[in-house]
């Protein structure tokens, strides 16, 4: 037996999803969070031992889809025939809800409305008719809420009562051709009507949503379009302070205590070994891994309160703030929901541009969405922001924010360069209602991810940190490399080309350059890696229970100055993130010439702003330009002809066919 | 003295490896998503091989 679970966007769908079947499927209190179907089987508690599968769909207004993600849910339900259908419905915003319920009931399939966030219903001192409701929707209704699994239960036995029965439909759209707008604006007109008609005799509200709330007042704060603005930058920085220099390092003492005793004792129990064979297990497995979950603590922090965050409902009033900006460089404020879902990992974001029906603006954000700082990116941030920056939370926070400027910037270079004018484009969300958020989920999916993360760094990095051990003790001659003499290695012989491009950058040596390259598999490999290369197994003070700080041996080993280490932290953060969100990318763009693009750009971005950061600290921090200022010069000076030649292009076949255009209506 | 350390090593990279493969073999796209292997991109469960 299946069960769809189908409703309005961020009407609770994943949430009672996940309490159904155990899953931890990512739940976010806004629309757009889900874009694509998940199936799974009920928990036997719900089902009394019978198998059940429940399959998760994407959030849609109306059968009649207007973006890819509506059209899963409603392909899903004409061609798979579910044997009955959850209908989950916004207690809050009935009326809303209603219209696509009226239509599931067209199609036959047994429906159960399930009225969700009972408790924001009770808060808002409003309240339904749930037996009235029933009798005018001529199906089963039941009051649930997700967060707590109150009423799930019965939705379940409900559902697998009505299984086989043919639904009757209180409402019969008659048929109409759906190419002429009038018909089909007149029968929705009828079908609210309906609607409301129904919502004006089941729900009763004490307060009326034209009255103002203490929600409106808070949002005239939050969401206004200039306080918003350093209120967002407060919250972002508070996260990077808590999680980087506060609580994350606090606890992470405990981990790199264990993480380097137990090195310590296997180093010790083979010490007559090989030393080849030692320092490979030591330094380059254990050693490497541990430098990378050193960092988890501080990455599960950031997550966490990422998690609650997104489940208050602030995230949705970030979008707004940002929707302003956005619009003015032919994005919108819709553009801003994958990037927040990016901050997680790029891949769920650059998935999330789906829900954006314009395909430029799709695939822009698709292309820039992995600007945002995602959290494999974070361990980067904390090493360099630690070891380099005495506070290491502005860091973070400036690289948040930089992302952010990159995204806007690349945004307006695609706009120029694709040569299309700004379209106005509306961005309409609905802002949930705020509410103190679950720290029982927050805690579920900060254990999801760190899961994930250490199978990470238990699978990807361990075998990337042992080739890079080997191939940093071995030259061509496959002879061991004498101590000191690692230049001559098979890695120094292969990062030396791209160290002597990173000169300008000021990180021109092979060490660097090697860490840099292998963070294109994956962004903590470049911690992994710089571990390996400089034999440090530990970039948490473990005495001072902070990340180690300022002019200390880790910075002494790297030999960079802060001005080229921050230009860097810029070269690894805003290049293309890995080659897995690579792939996403592609598979949402759908376009060669687009993804060849957006790679150059990021590349280009990444070298650019880097050159920028160190030639410019430089000479501000020494009054010299830095090393390789003119060869540098040379390459971002032909990166910038490129554009140019690009713009022009462009602007060349838009005026092309401009007069094309008035040449066919001089001859009307 | 030497060899137990060979074996070691080999085992230790063997587990990861079989786990890579294994996980590709089942569809999983990104072995150790930082977004917890929520996505469906991530678990293999994209659209289209859903419908398998």
């Amino acid at each position: 037996m299946k069960i769809a679970l189908t409703g309005n966007p961020n009407s609770g769908k994943t949430t009672m999803y996940n309490a159904l079947t155990g899953k931890n499927e990512h739940a976010g209190n806004w629309a757009g969070v889900s874009v694509d179907k998940k199936e799974s089987i009920i928990k036997k508690k719900f089902t009394g031992g019978d198998e059940i599968t429940a399959v998760d769909l994407p959030g849609a207004y109306s059968m009649s889809p207007f973006t890819s993600e509506e059209s899963i849910t409603t392909d899903f339900i004409h061609d798979e025939k579910p044997d009955v259908i959850i209908n989950i419905v916004d207690a809050t915003n009935l009326s809303r809800s209603l219209f696509f319920t009226t239509q599931l009931l067209e199609l036959g399939i047994p429906v159960v409305v399930a009225v969700n966030k009972a408790d924001l219903l009770e808060k808002q001192s409003a309240e339904i008719d749930l037996d009235l409701l029933s009798s005018s929707l001529l199906c089963p209704v039941v009051s649930t809420i997700s967060t707590n699994a109150s009423g799930l239960l019965k939705v379940v036995t409900t559902a697998v009562e009505i299984a086989g029965n043919q639904q009757i439909t209180p409402f019969s759209q008659a048929e109409i051709n759906l190419n002429n707008k009038d018909e089909v604006v007149a029968s929705d007109k009828k079908r609210f009507a309906f609607v409301n008609s129904i919502v004006e005799k089941t729900q009763t509200r004490k307060v009326l949503t034209s009255e103002k709330t203490a929600q409106d007042k808070l949002d005239s704060v939050i969401a206004h379009k200039w306080l918003g603005i350093p209120i967002f930058a407060i919250v972002m920085w508070a996260v990077f302070s808590i999680s980087q220099t506060h609580l994350g390092p606090f606890i992470s003492e405990y981990l790199v205590g264990y993480i380097e005793g137990f090195g310590g004792w296997v180093g010790e129990q083979f010490a007559g070994s090989s030393v080849f064979l030692q320092s490979l297990l030591v330094e380059g497995i254990i050693g490497g891994v541990g430098a990378v979950v050193g960092f988890l603590p501080l990455v599960m922090v950031m997550y966490f309160l990422i998690a609650l965050l997104e489940d208050c409902g602030y995230m949705a009033r970030v979008a707004v703030v940002m929707d302003r900006f956005f619009k003015k460089v032919g994005l919108s404020g819709k553009s801003i929901i994958p990037m927040v879902i990016g901050t997680g990992c790029a891949i769920p974001g650059v998935m999330a541009s789906r829900t954006i029906r314009n395909e430029r603006e799709r695939r822009t954000t698709a292309m820039l969405t992995p600007f945002m700082p995602c959290g494999a990116k974070l361990p980067v941030i904390a090493l360099f922001a630690g070891v380099f920056f005495k506070d290491a939370s502005w860091v973070g926070t400036l690289m948040y924010f930089a992302g952010i400027a990159f995204i806007i910037l690349g945004a307006l270079l695609t706009l120029k360069i694709t040569g299309q004018k700004i379209k106005k484009s509306f961005f309409i969300i609905e802002l949930p209602q705020y509410k103190m958020p679950s720290v029982k989920l927050a805690f579920i999916s900060m254990l999801e991810r760190a899961k994930s993360f250490i199978i990470k760094a238990g699978t990807i990095i361990l075998l990337c940190n042992t080739v890079i051990m080997i191939m940093q003790s071995f030259d061509w001659s496959l002879n061991l490399v004498e101590q000191g003499a690692e230049k001559s290695s098979i890695l120094a012989s292969i990062a030396a080309p791209f160290a002597f491009i990173f000169i300008p950058l000021g990180f021109g040596v092979w060490q660097l350059a090697a860490a840099a390259i292998t963070g294109f598999i994956a962004k903590e490999n470049v911690v992994g890696t710089l571990a390996v290369v400089y034999g440090i197994t530990n970039f948490i003070n473990v005495e001072e229970l902070s990340l180690v700080g300022g002019a200390n041996e880790v910075a002494q080993v790297m030999g960079l100055s802060s001005v080229a280490a921050l230009s860097y932290l810029f070269f690894n953060l805003f290049t293309p993130p890995c080659f897995a969100a690579i792939g996403a990318m592609n598979a949402e763009m759908k376009s060669k010439k687009w993804l060849i693009g957006g790679i150059s750009l990021q590349l280009g971005t990444g070298y650019v702003a880097a050159f920028l950061v160190y030639q410019i600290g430089s000479l501000i921090t020494t009054g010299a330009v830095g090393t390789g200022f003119v060869g540098g010069l040379i390459f971002v000076s032909i990166m910038v002809l490129i554009v140019l030649y690009l713009i022009k292009k462009a602007n060349s076949a838009n005026k092309e066919e401009y007069n094309l255009h008035s040449a066919e209506k001089a001859t009307v | 003295m030497d060899l137990i350390l060979i074996f070691i090593i080999a085992i230790i990279l063997l587990v990861p490896t079989i786990y890579i493969i294994r996980a590709k073999k089942k569809g999983v796209k990104c072995i150790g998503c930082p977004s917890g292997g929520t996505c469906s991109s991530c678990t293999g469960c994209s659209s289209e091989n859903c419908d398998d």
